[in-house]
């Protein structure tokens, strides 16, 4: 996907977050967040489960409390009036099950007090039958009626907590579309994900977030330029004698493959191909391939982004 | 506040009640099976008392003017609108009768020994034996009643004849000079018979039909499971599904949200009040018409168990807890609290239930005001009660609630 270019000097920070900190208990949720997101930009917050993002999140779309840190939205303080700035797309469905399209739009626009108007346009913007009752849509049409209810009162700023969890990939590639259309009509869009294809598809700039803080920040080839000079060697295939490769080179076991980091690929690929043949495996594949942003995050950690 | 948005919490709950049909069944058709079912049963007119009553009598034997055999016909022929009160069943021994009366087949036994009819008709003193059974309290309690009162009217009536009988042979007697008249003479033997004269006399004022009881225990059932499990499940239904935290983002507030919902539900509640009431007058022809007072009481009742509904479901923060535990506590108090049987039949211990539980209170008190007409003077002291109960439950309501949603945002 094409991505806009970005001038960080002459754009309006829509979100600029200080020294953030939270905490559940004893447990440190966010351990200082510092981030601007810029206006009309897409911005992906990457991370596995339990980084932080979800609280992140709430804590700018629904007011969630939070312990230290400052937190301004279009150069305003977060607050109830300045929320109306920002939309909100959650995970889960925030329709009433019972209720119609319209019917669920019209609630939602009563209390965000929108005209009645934006509902009709939004029902034919993403093709909502009407009619239909929450409960009976499909669940690309479920998370595209959180979108047309998050759209009610024309927000500048969309955030979306793991927008394509659950869809099929046609309904993924319809979701990734409207975001861009979103960031053309000159909305910023807050995205979080785990998966790092979505970021890497849509974000103009992303952060990798590891249990509560930020670990890295930049645009997708920023990041993969943090892997270095190392290259990837993907094989795929019947494997054995991984535990001797692991004594020399960097190693990520999928199901059925494995992801070998290397300096010198052309040195490297004769030595590795016999060492697995002599240890009994059949190899299917094997490729030399590009670092992946899960790459820069098994740098980053020392584990894989799940 | 925000007054779109609460109307918008009203529509929405309403569209949402209309669509759930295990929710309509509990709100409109549960409280409306009770009435029928009560109704039905012991709401209609009842008809007059009949019972079977075995008789053992020598009749061969006398050749008196006044036998067992005219006491028998006299309650042959006692009827109540219609209907022959006694029907006699004739034993030849006192133990084939007494046999009959243990196995139910008659409902009590007199025994007219030898000599009954000479006795009275000599005017001596005669000796009559009724059994009963005494297995079933209530059902003695009425046989007793009904046939010891045949025989204190009939003795009544004897005493009479035979005070005129023994006037007519004294009146020879009395001299003319005394100015002692016959009508004196029979006074004094009445009142030496009978010194008391009481007379029975019933207060004016409409009296209440058992319909009308079993119309305010539907009110009762209704504040007791569906007012407060539609507030206690629903408030919890938005919060588990993340909708309240949704609204607390919104510019509407968690109090605007609350303020629909509990005016949602008092509407819900309103309508199927409205239902029940026309329900009544449809079916069995009689219903109550609640005066201002009334609907305050109501309004005042519908608050208390709202907030008693919401103080559950905040302390338990579970939709089956919730249910459970209304559930569990209703249930007990639609009898220990008088809401489907009369305060009358509550066992003592059970009495200040009755009288101290808000809703339980709240009924009597419509009961008094609504069915039996009381002043308004008599309904205050517990109308000031229920008041200050409420606003105690409402309290602790608002403070639970605030706790959760301060959960919510932390």
């Amino acid at each position: 996907m094409e991505h806009c270019p970005i001038y960080y000097g002459e754009t309006m920070e829509a979100i600029e977050i200080k020294g953030l900190k939270k905490s559940y208990g004893k447990f440190l949720a966010l351990k200082g967040i510092n981030l601007e997101i810029y206006e009309r930009e897409i911005f992906a917050l990457l991370g596995p489960n339990g980084a932080g993002k979800t609280t992140l999140i709430r804590i700018l779309a629904e007011g969630l409390g939070y312990d230290a840190g400052e937190i301004k939205v279009f150069g305003r303080r977060l607050s109830k009036e300045t929320a109306r700035f920002i939309g909100y797309v959650p995970q889960e469905s925030i329709s009433y099950d019972l209720l119609t399209v319209e019917e669920n739009l019209k609630f939602y626009a009563d209390l965000y007090d929108a005209p009645k108007k934006k509902i009709y346009e939004l029902i034919d913007r993403f093709a909502l039958p009407k009619k239909k009752k929450a409960k009976e849509l499909s669940g690309g049409f479920k998370r595209r009626l959180n979108l047309a209810i998050s759209l009610l009162y024309d927000p500048k700023i969309l955030i979306l907590d793991e927008p394509s969890i659950g869809l099929d990939v046609p309904s993924r590639r319809e979701l990734w579309e409207l975001i861009q259309e979103f960031k053309k009509e000159g909305k910023t869009i807050l995205l979080a994900t785990h998966y790092m294809e979505e970021a890497e598809a849509l974000a103009d700039r992303i952060a990798i977030m590891n249990e509560g803080k930020i670990i890295a920040l930049g645009t997708a080839e920023e990041l993969k330029a943090l892997i270095g000079e190392e290259s990837i060697i993907m094989v795929e295939g019947f494997l054995r004698g991984l535990k001797r490769l692991k004594s020399e080179f960097r190693l990520v076991e999928k199901e059925g493959s494995v992801r070998i980091h290397v300096k010198n690929p052309k040195e490297s690929l004769p030595k590795i191909v016999e060492t697995l043949v002599k240890s009994g495996s059949e190899i299917k594949t094997i490729k030399i391939e590009e670092p992946t942003l899960e790459d820069v995050f098994l740098k980053l950690t020392g584990r894989r982004l799940e | 506040m925000k007054l779109r948005a609460i109307k918008g919490i009203i529509i929405k709950d309403l569209k949402e009640l209309r669509r759930e049909k295990m929710a309509l069944f509990w709100i409109f058709i549960f409280p409306l099976m009770w009435i029928t079912l009560f109704g039905t049963m012991w709401g209609g007119h009842n008809p007059p008392i009949s019972l079977d009553v075995g008789v053992v009598y020598t009749y061969t034997n006398e050749s008196s003017a006044f036998t067992a055999y005219d006491v028998l016909r006299i309650m042959e022929n006692v009827t109540l609108e219609g209907v022959h009160v006694f029907k006699i069943r004739e034993f030849s021994k006192e133990e084939s009768g007494i046999n009959a009366l243990k196995h139910g087949k008659i409902d009590s036994l007199i025994v007219f020994p030898s000599g009954f009819g000479r006795n009275v008709s000599t005017g001596r003193q005669a000796k009559i034996y009724i059994y009963f059974d005494r297995s079933d309290p209530q059902q003695y309690q009425i046989v007793r009643g009904t046939v010891m009162g045949f025989f204190s009217e009939m003795e009544k009536k004897m005493r009479e004849k035979r005070i005129e009988i023994q006037l007519k042979y004294m009146e020879a007697y009395i001299p003319k000079e005394d100015n002692i008249s016959p009508e004196t003479i029979k006074e004094y033997l009445i009142a030496s018979a009978e010194p008391l004269e009481v007379e029975e006399k019933e207060v004016s004022g409409k009296s209440p039909t058992p319909i009308q009881f079993y119309i305010t225990s539907f009110i009762g059932i209704q504040f007791l499971f569906a007012t407060m499990l539609t507030i206690g499940t629903g408030t919890l239904e938005e919060i588990e599904k993340g909708t309240l935290r949704r609204i607390a983002a919104s510019p509407a507030t968690a109090w605007d949200f609350l303020t629909g919902k509990m005016l949602s539900t008092f509407l819900i509640i309103m309508v199927s009040i409205f239902v029940g009431l026309g329900y009544a007058k449809l079916v069995f022809g009689e219903t109550i018409v609640p005066s201002p007072l009334g609907w305050l009481i109501i309004f005042i009742a519908s608050i208390f168990s709202m907030s008693l509904g919401l103080t559950i479901a905040m302390a338990t923060r579970s939709i089956k807890s919730t249910t459970a535990v209304v559930n569990f506590v209703s249930m007990p108090l639609l009898f220990l609290a008088g809401i489907v049987i009369p305060e009358s039949i509550v066992p003592s211990w059970a009495r200040p239930i009755a009288n101290y539980f808000a809703l339980g209170r709240a009924l009597k008190e419509f009961r008094l005001l609504e069915i039996y007409h009381r002043p308004v003077s008599e309904i205050m002291p517990g109308l000031v009660l229920i008041s200050i109960e409420t606003a105690v439950v409402f309290l602790t309501a608002i403070a639970l609630y605030k706790w959760a949603i301060k959960r919510l945002e932390a």
